[in-house]
């Protein structure tokens, strides 16, 4: 049976714990490729490179376990101590199907966060992040 | 082991001169003595980019073979690949023929995957 998956489906898992309020989640995947095209061909030809993998992902930031919510990703970048090696978090894309779940799972650094507070607003954070490695589980 | 025969992805050829000395008077008058008959010094850089390393070593392996600048040596027509001219154009002339003008410059680009630049001259 076909599925439609809309953003009710949508979940995001930071180290292996679901993040409430999740507003929205994107990932970007792509492969740098390399030019094989030698002085007599007339088309050009490639061969694969490197993949890269990033993304971003808007949480209100909701005041909870300081696990599953906000906290955790503003944790990895606003922190008094540098960023070390070991700073990176378990990232689970997922679509939610019946109970079957759809994931796209990979290790990544959280580059950036954007968070504030308005008036007449919920604050929220914007965090981006950039994948280290291959992708540790793909179930799309 | 003959000049490898992969081919190129950028070839840049210079044409050389002929072998003459010019004499420059006070007035300005430039009297020039013709030492030779043969056009000599042509350039060549081929490029082989995204080659794999297995090809790239070829490179290194034939320059060697050739005690590096020291002995020269014909190339393939491979070399000429997409030329659409006189095959004689781009090649050393009579009585030339083509030694290492630079050592081949091989760079890595990722696993299994590298690059290189073999720069060349044509001599008598």
């Amino acid at each position: 049976m076909s599925k439609v998956y809309t953003g009710r489906d949508g979940k995001l898992l930071i180290d292996g714990t679901e993040q409430i309020k999740v507003t929205n989640w994107s990932l970007t995947g792509a492969l740098e490729v390399l030019e094989t095209t030698t002085l007599g061909d007339d088309q050009r030809s490639y061969a694969p490179g490197v993949q890269e993998f990033s993304g971003s992902a808007a949480l209100l930031y909701y005041n909870d376990d300081g696990r599953n919510d906000a906290a955790t990703a503003l944790k990895k970048v606003l922190k008094i101590a540098g960023v070390s090696s070991t700073d990176t978090v378990d990232l689970r894309l997922r679509l939610v199907e019946g109970n079957t779940n759809h994931d796209v799972r990979l290790t990544a650094y959280v580059t950036s966060v954007t968070f504030g507070a308005s008036v007449g607003e919920v604050s929220s954070a914007q965090i981006s992040f950039q994948g280290t490695g291959a992708l540790t589980g793909v179930t799309i | 082991m003959a000049f490898p025969s992969h081919e190129p992805t950028g070839r840049t050829f210079d044409a050389g001169d002929y072998t003459y000395k010019t004499f420059t008077s006070q007035s300005g008058k430039e009297v020039r003595i013709l030492y030779g008959d043969k056009r000599t010094g042509m350039t060549l850089r081929l490029e082989y980019t995204n080659i794999a390393d297995t090809a790239a070593d070829d490179f290194i392996t034939h320059y060697d073979e050739v005690k590096g600048g020291f002995t020269t040596f014909t190339l393939p027509s491979q070399f000429r690949t997409g030329w659409g001219g006189s095959a004689a154009a781009i090649d050393v002339t009579v009585g030339n023929k083509w030694r290492y003008a630079a050592p081949p410059s091989v760079a890595s680009v990722r696993p299994g995957i590298s690059s290189v630049t073999v720069e060349l001259i044509g001599v008598l």
